[in-house]
């Protein structure tokens, strides 16, 4: 029963990405644009469209996000150079490409943000994005005019919740949270996980076999002197 | 008499079952707050363990003797937990290591309070079946809030194996030890 049970899990656990326990991953898996190969089945990222009102001359205070959450940007109070417009219009699309330009390695997927108005550099938006565990930690979120470069650091704020990473911008174009390639990933003392995942089993179950061994005689003997007595 | 009897095996269940959903639950509500991630992993943990408290070691399965067993079971449980992840291609999850002292807690935690208290009250209550069945069922339920909805048919499969091996081997030291490792290496 318990050779089925360990079956029945094997089977369960290779239908979805692994690092399920205790909930240290997001709650949701990410869509990917471009999954790693360690991911499970994938989902295509989601788009986002926002309309903000502009009254008295000033946009309302409001979020854009992708339908799937993934990337969440927020607007203060008359956050834009309105110009005589009536209404704003945002769109975040994830790109259809994976680009990843010298210097630097991202971990999510790369969005393009556009507005009909551009912002006020006084008052910044505040972008989030999420990211996976199936990745590094991202240290900075990036942004570039277009999907090509060049790739500028944008200030990071205060911490978010676990998987987000947040900054402020002044200005729309591409977005996407990574870390400088030439450097270890952020944060990057890990337990386990990653490439060191087969050579922990591995040692396991050696372990297991040469503890084993020993045991199992031991047994048997102590068995056999029983049975002598 | 009897009835007298299993209607308190009955209510201990039943105020146990409670207790770890609630605990469970809450863990994974305050886990979602900025900055509170590891203070849940560690005092959920800790609140989990109390479920385990006023129970005779033995009867959670904590006894002392083939010791050397019990752990080498336990390396073997961690050896199956990760072996469909190890066996993938690429890279498995990173867990920070800011987050291992919390993982050590709630992995004792829950083991104490899913294969422990809960399959002692329901072992009383209605045999081996009702405990295995029971912990795994009420093991998926609370997380259901932590864990996205693809990912409960794993869940519940190593609920299974873990309160199979509870019942087999009459033993918590190798499940303890399994959901550590597991935990930790993944």
């Amino acid at each position: 029963m318990l050779a089925l049970a360990a079956i029945f899990y094997a089977v369960a656990s290779w239908m979805v990405a692994p690092g399920f326990y205790d909930g240290f991953g997001p709650t949701q898996p990410y869509n990917w644009t471009c999954p790693p190969p360690q991911a499970g089945a994938n989902l295509k990222p989601s788009s986002g469209h926002l309309v903000i009102k502009v009254i008295d001359g000033s946009s309302d205070p409001n979020s854009a996000f992708t339908d799937d959450g993934q990337l969440v940007i927020g607007f203060l109070p008359g956050a834009f150079m309105v110009d005589g417009k009536t209404s704003i219009t945002v769109d975040v699309t994830p790109l259809d490409s994976c680009p990843q330009p010298p210097g630097v390695r991202f971990v999510t997927n790369v969005y393009d943000v556009k507005a009909s108005a551009p912002l006020d550099p006084q008052k910044s938006a505040n972008l989030v994005l999420i990211y996976s565990n199936l990745e590094p930690d991202p240290s900075d979120i990036y942004q570039a005019p277009a999907p090509d470069g060049p790739w500028t650091k944008l200030p990071r704020s205060q911490q978010g919740q676990p998987f987000t990473i947040v900054a402020r911008t002044t200005t729309f174009g591409y977005f996407a949270a990574g870390y400088p390639a030439t450097s270890a990933p952020p944060g990057a003392v890990t337990v386990g996980g990653g490439q060191l995942l087969p050579i922990i089993v591995a040692v396991l179950i050696v372990l297991v076999v040469l503890a084993g061994l020993p045991l199992a005689v031991m047994r048997r003997r102590r068995s056999s002197r029983g049975k002598d007595a | 008499m009897i009835a007298a009897v299993r209607s308190r095996a009955a209510l201990r269940a039943g105020a146990v079952a409670l207790f770890i959903l609630i605990a469970e639950w809450s863990r994974a509500e305050i886990s979602r707050q900025p900055g509170w991630t590891l203070a849940a992993l560690g005092v959920g943990g800790a609140v989990l363990g109390v479920a385990a408290v006023g129970w005779p070691p033995e009867s959670l399965g904590l006894g002392t003797s083939r010791f050397g067993l019990r752990i080498l079971g336990g390396v073997a449980l961690g050896a199956v937990l990760l072996l469909p992840a190890a066996a993938r291609s690429g890279a498995a999850p990173l867990l920070p290591a800011g987050l291992a002292l919390g993982a050590v807690v709630v992995s004792i935690g829950e083991e104490l309070a899913f294969r422990g208290a809960l399959y002692a009250a329901l072992e009383e209550l209605g045999g081996a079946p009702l405990a295995i069945t029971g912990s795994t069922m009420l093991w998926t339920l609370a997380h259901v809030l932590s864990h996205p909805p693809e990912f409960l048919g794993a869940v519940a499969a190593a609920g299974l194996l873990l309160a199979l091996w509870r019942w087999a081997s009459k033993d918590l030291v190798g499940p303890i030890l399994g959901h550590v490792i597991a935990d930790l290496a993944l």
